[in-house]
């Protein structure tokens, strides 16, 4: 599947010209080539932005400095706490996340019955069509105060209230790509272990999630990546003090992310003092850290693979069963134990470390001792609590913005301009504003994303050429979009003249969902049989006639489904069109593509923490927004559903 | 595969791109119809919230209705109502932004051919649009900074509302009254227990502002000096998210704008040279109150036309009754 059409002789030319044919290509490897620019443009455009801070200021101080007090005489620009704390919040949302989302893909691939997974599939899917704003504020309202009672804390809002945000928001992403890894590892590998006596724990644990490794470790970088993107949720919640916490396993001090800073200050800066200057180094040294995840990331999966795929068991000491048993997964288990541990401790004192360090201890000494039968049972129990824990999660956020926003919900509220403020009247203008600027935003990625995958999938699969543009396009899935905001208002909205306006927020928007575009539609190209190619090209079929008639039909629903993600995507996000599209109020809808526009997500941002006094209105807001995306979902599911089985064909 | 799948999926895949090229069309430059704001989408919105609303003086479907009220309400200003047409954008300082809403809003009903366009961003998105012109009015919570001043020479500054910065407290905290030396060792970390400036025994959370913002800027000045804020305050980016911080949480301490007070959190009155003053409007008035400031709007060169006429209603007697209705204090008061 791999060597593709690369080996496939050019065919015997039918009605099609060569020079057509050249012609096409051209245009399919430009689209791809947009994705690898704009990543090198906003990178030089932030360091360009930033550069002034690094001559007056200097690299060291801003990168080791552990005060940024950036309007106190003389300011601090460090910004080694804001370092600090995004790499807490980010660890920590894995911590909670990693164990919960692989337990929930293998409960849904391996063990669910399949009325059940009819149900809590959608219902994880359900968790991603949650706009941030709306965890935001979930998490201010209600996780905060949570955990400030539950610890006896000053306050709750704390790296592991941002943690425990992230890592729910984390979820869906690492869940449904885990799941797809796991279904893609072939029916005979299971039958074979179950046939050979081994019991289903036994051959989910040591045939199935090995063979899957390589996915499985893709969708933490995915869930990783948003994360440490996420801008609006995180800033509602971790308190944003710019301090280092002390101990630095104290999870209830407040800390402050880099997206978080960008987020609170970018509006109020004056724009090209220094401040300003610093904030877009700041940004591209968010960049930076996304793109050394990423690599470091995929460094790892080949290392993983290459372990998966060649190490047999034999007698081995108690030691060693507990670092190598499952071969790939104790290392890492005994990390997250010790990090509990050092919680606790910092937490309770050294008693409570104690005693979790024997509890620890004593279930690394017990468990490997198990019956295959008992540890069986061990497993499925604890996949039972995780997807239990997830669906709870599910259902108090949904219990909470349903039956508040309910009684709002009204014909009237639907179809009515605000009033005062957005506590009366309803949110029409803004409900049209997110259509326009969603629609906009696909017009505008769906020809390059798709262009970009015809490209690398069926022109190019593996040189330095397509491995660059793969990058590009990781690296712009990686790029947090409050950074995609920021170069929206430096370079379109400023520099180009634009003005806040909808063709700004929906280019920024458009570039935000591209890689989510090509990655889909590469995924559905793939999916398409090589011998469909072969056999259309041995037909005489030039190679653009083949992938027109022969290889984009079959295609077309994972293409749909790739668009439509993108849609509910760009229809909860709040960061890319704060700076670059959004008004609060409008009298008329916009007339024209330089008019700005209201939208959703903004609305209930600005109700939030503006509006005193608009609670119901903004419950509704919330609702509208979240059975809007999932109504788009929804398509989704129903296309992917339907043409499930042609796509494999 | 069978033989007319792919022709499905191909209309599929066409269908989907036309709906979006549709929407896009119908939803976003159809319906406003041209540039000069004589749409058609309005008219439906009214109509559709006619019935309900029809007992109230809000939305009225004809001029007429309102014109009585206009002329009683206006008399005597500089400003003559219903004759102001085209748009404006105003923008920047989230701070300002509930105030010029409440007013755009009147005032459009008043002019029904204007468009006032009202964003958020910040003070400093405020100013630089309205020196850049993209913005005909900029928003700002602060004074002009040296550095906007010389890079955009024509900007001016013009008061449209002043605001108290009051010290709020969780309901069920004894203190009462706070002076501004106390509020100080607390915001730099010196004092770091309730019990410290005279309450019950419970370690104090200190919530504050963003660096960027206005308010914060201010806070700084008038009661820190040259003394950093602790590094462990907790910074929220708005009004709204200072309060809700500090309305479940008994050990917390945060400052607001005057608009913000209600019954979930406690004000503190500030003692000042022994006296005490409460943070009430006719203090700011007064001047007895110290942490008053400008709220400004800020336009590149003189205001004119649509700009000018609504600056000069947010100035007029209606324009500044708005501006108390939400809870901020009239810039033509005086005691």
């Amino acid at each position: 599947m791999n060597q593709a059409s690369s080996v496939t002789p050019p065919p015997t030319r039918m009605s099609s010209s060569p020079l057509k044919e050249t012609a096409i290509s051209i245009i399919w490897l430009l689209c791809a080539l947009f994705a690898v620019v704009t990543v090198f443009f906003i990178l030089l455009y932030l360091v360009w932005d930033g550069l002034p801070l690094f001559n007056e200021y200097g690299l060291w101080p801003f990168l080791a400095g552990v005060t940024w007090s950036p309007t106190f005489d003389p300011p601090a620009f460090g910004i080694l706490p804001l370092i600090v704390g995004t790499l807490l919040v980010t660890a920590g949302s894995m911590v909670v996340a990693v164990p919960l989302s692989i337990a929930t893909a293998i409960y849904l691939s391996e063990v669910a019955p399949y009325r059940v997974k009819v149900l809590v599939k959608p219902a994880v899917e359900l968790l991603a069509g949650i706009p941030s704003v709306v965890y935001g504020f979930f998490g201010l309202i209600v996780l905060v105060e949570w955990l400030r009672v539950t610890f006896d804390a000053p306050s709750g809002e704390s790296m592991l209230a941002g943690s425990i945000l992230l890592g729910i928001m984390a979820l869906p992403t690492i869940i449904s790509v885990s799941e797809d890894a796991i279904n893609s590892v072939p029916r005979e590998f299971r039958e074979g272990s179950l046939a050979l006596g081994a019991t289903r724990w036994q051959t989910i644990r040591q045939v199935v999630v090995p063979a899957a490794l390589s996915g499985i470790t893709a969708a933490i970088i995915l869930g990783m990546g948003r994360a440490i993107g996420e801008t609006m949720a995180v800033l509602m919640v971790t308190g944003n003090a710019a301090i280092i916490p002390s101990p630095i396993t104290n999870v209830l001090s407040p800390v402050r992310t880099l997206t978080g800073t960008l987020g609170i200050e970018m509006g109020e800066v004056a724009i090209g003092s220094l401040h300003y200057h610093a904030l877009f180094a700041l940004a591209t040294v968010l960049l930076v850290i996304t793109l050394i995840v990423n690599l470091g990331a995929s460094m790892i999966l080949k290392r993983l693979n290459a372990r998966a795929t060649g190490r047999a068991h034999a007698g081995r000491t108690v030691l060693e069963s507990i670092f190598r048993h499952p071969a790939t997964s104790a290392a890492p288990i005994a990390l997250v134990a010790l990090l509990v541990v050092a919680v606790i401790g910092s937490m309770g004192g050294p008693y409570y470390a104690g005693a979790a360090l024997l509890v620890v201890a004593v279930l690394a000494l017990v468990v490997p001792r198990l019956s295959r039968a008992r540890s069986q049972q061990l497993a499925f129990l604890l996949i039972y609590a995780a997807v239990g824990a997830v669906l709870l999660i599910l259902a108090i956020i949904l219990f909470d913005i349903i039956s508040k926003g309910l009684p709002a919900l009204s014909w009237e509220f639907l179809t009515s301009s605000p009033r005062d403020l957005g506590r009366e009247g309803g949110i029409f203008p803004a409900i049209v504003g997110t259509l326009c600027l969603v629609a906009g935003s696909i017009a505008f990625a769906l020809p390059f994303g798709v262009g970009a995958a015809i490209y690398l999938v069926e022109y190019q699969r593996d040189n330095r050429l397509t491995r660059t543009i793969r990058t590009g396009v990781d690296l712009l899935n990686g790029t947090p979009s409050i950074v995609f905001g920021l170069f929206g208002f430096a370079f379109l909205v400023l520099f180009l003249g634009f003005g806040v306006s909808m063709l700004a927020g929906q280019i920024t928007l458009g570039l935000m969902v591209l890689p989510t575009i090509i990655r889909t539609t590469e995924e559905a190209l793939k999916n398409v049989p090589q011998s469909l190619r072969e056999g259309s090209l041995a037909l005489g079929a030039t190679r653009w006639q083949t992938i027109g008639r022969v290889v984009l039909p079959p295609a077309a629903p994972g293409i749909i489904t790739g668009m439509i993600l993108s849609i509910g995507r760009a229809a909860g996000e709040t960061a890319p069109i704060l700076f670059t599209a959004v008004v609060f109020s409008q009298r008329y809808l916009p007339s024209s593509v330089f008019d700005p526009v209201m939208a959703l997500p903004y609305h209930l941002f600005i109700l939030t923490t503006n509006v005193p006094g608009s609670e119901t209105n903004k419950y509704g807001t919330a609702l509208v927004l979240i059975m809007l995306v999932v109504a788009i979902y929804a398509v989704a599911i129903v296309v992917r559903n339907r043409y499930h089985t042609t796509m494999r064909l | 595969m069978s033989s007319n799948h792919p022709q499905i999926t191909i209309a599929m895949l066409a269908t989907a791109i036309v709906l979006i090229g549709a929407l896009l069309v119908a939803g976003c430059t159809g319906t406003g119809g041209t540039a000069t704001p004589t749409p058609t989408a309005a008219p439906t919105t009214l109509t559709t919230t006619a019935p309900t609303t029809a007992a109230g003086t809000q939305v009225t479907t004809t001029g007429t209705t309102v014109a009585p009220t206009v002329t009683a309400t206006t008399a005597g200003s500089t400003y003559i109502p219903g004759a102001s047409t085209g748009k404006i954008s105003v923008t920047g300082s989230t701070t300002v932004l509930p105030i010029a809403q409440k007013l755009a809003e009147r005032f459009m009903e008043l002019n029904k051919n204007a468009d006032v366009q009202i964003s958020g961003g910040g003070s400093g998105v405020g100013v630089q649009s309205a020196g850049e012109k993209t913005a005909e009015i900029g928003m700002s919570s602060r004074e002009l900074k040296d550095a906007e001043k010389t890079k955009y020479a024509g900007l001016k500054a013009v008061p449209m509302a002043r605001d108290g910065i009051v010290v709020i407290v969780h309901p069920s905290n004894a203190i009462t009254t706070i002076s501004l030396e106390q509020i100080k060792n607390i915001y730099t970390g010196k004092a770091v227990n309730w019990k410290d400036v005279g309450s019950k025994a419970q370690p104090i959370v200190v919530i504050g502002r963003d660096s960027a913002s206005g308010t914060r800027e201010f806070f700084t000045e008038k009661i820190l000096g040259k003394n950093a804020t602790t590094a462990s305050m907790l910074e929220k980016n708005s009004n709204g998210a200072v309060k809700s911080s500090i309305s479940p949480n008994p050990g917390a301490i945060g400052y607001v704008g005057l608009g913000y007070i209600d019954n979930s959190v406690k004000a503190l009155n500030l003692s000042v040279n022994g006296t005490e003053v409460q943070p009430t409007t006719e203090n700011v008035v007064k001047g007895t109150y110290p942490l008053a400031r400008n709220l400004y709007y800020v336009t590149n060169g003189d205001a004119t036309g649509l700009a000018k006429d609504f600056i000069d209603f947010t100035l007029s007697p209606e324009g500044q009754k708005i501006v108390e209705e939400e809870g901020f204090v009239s810039i033509t008061r005086t005691a």
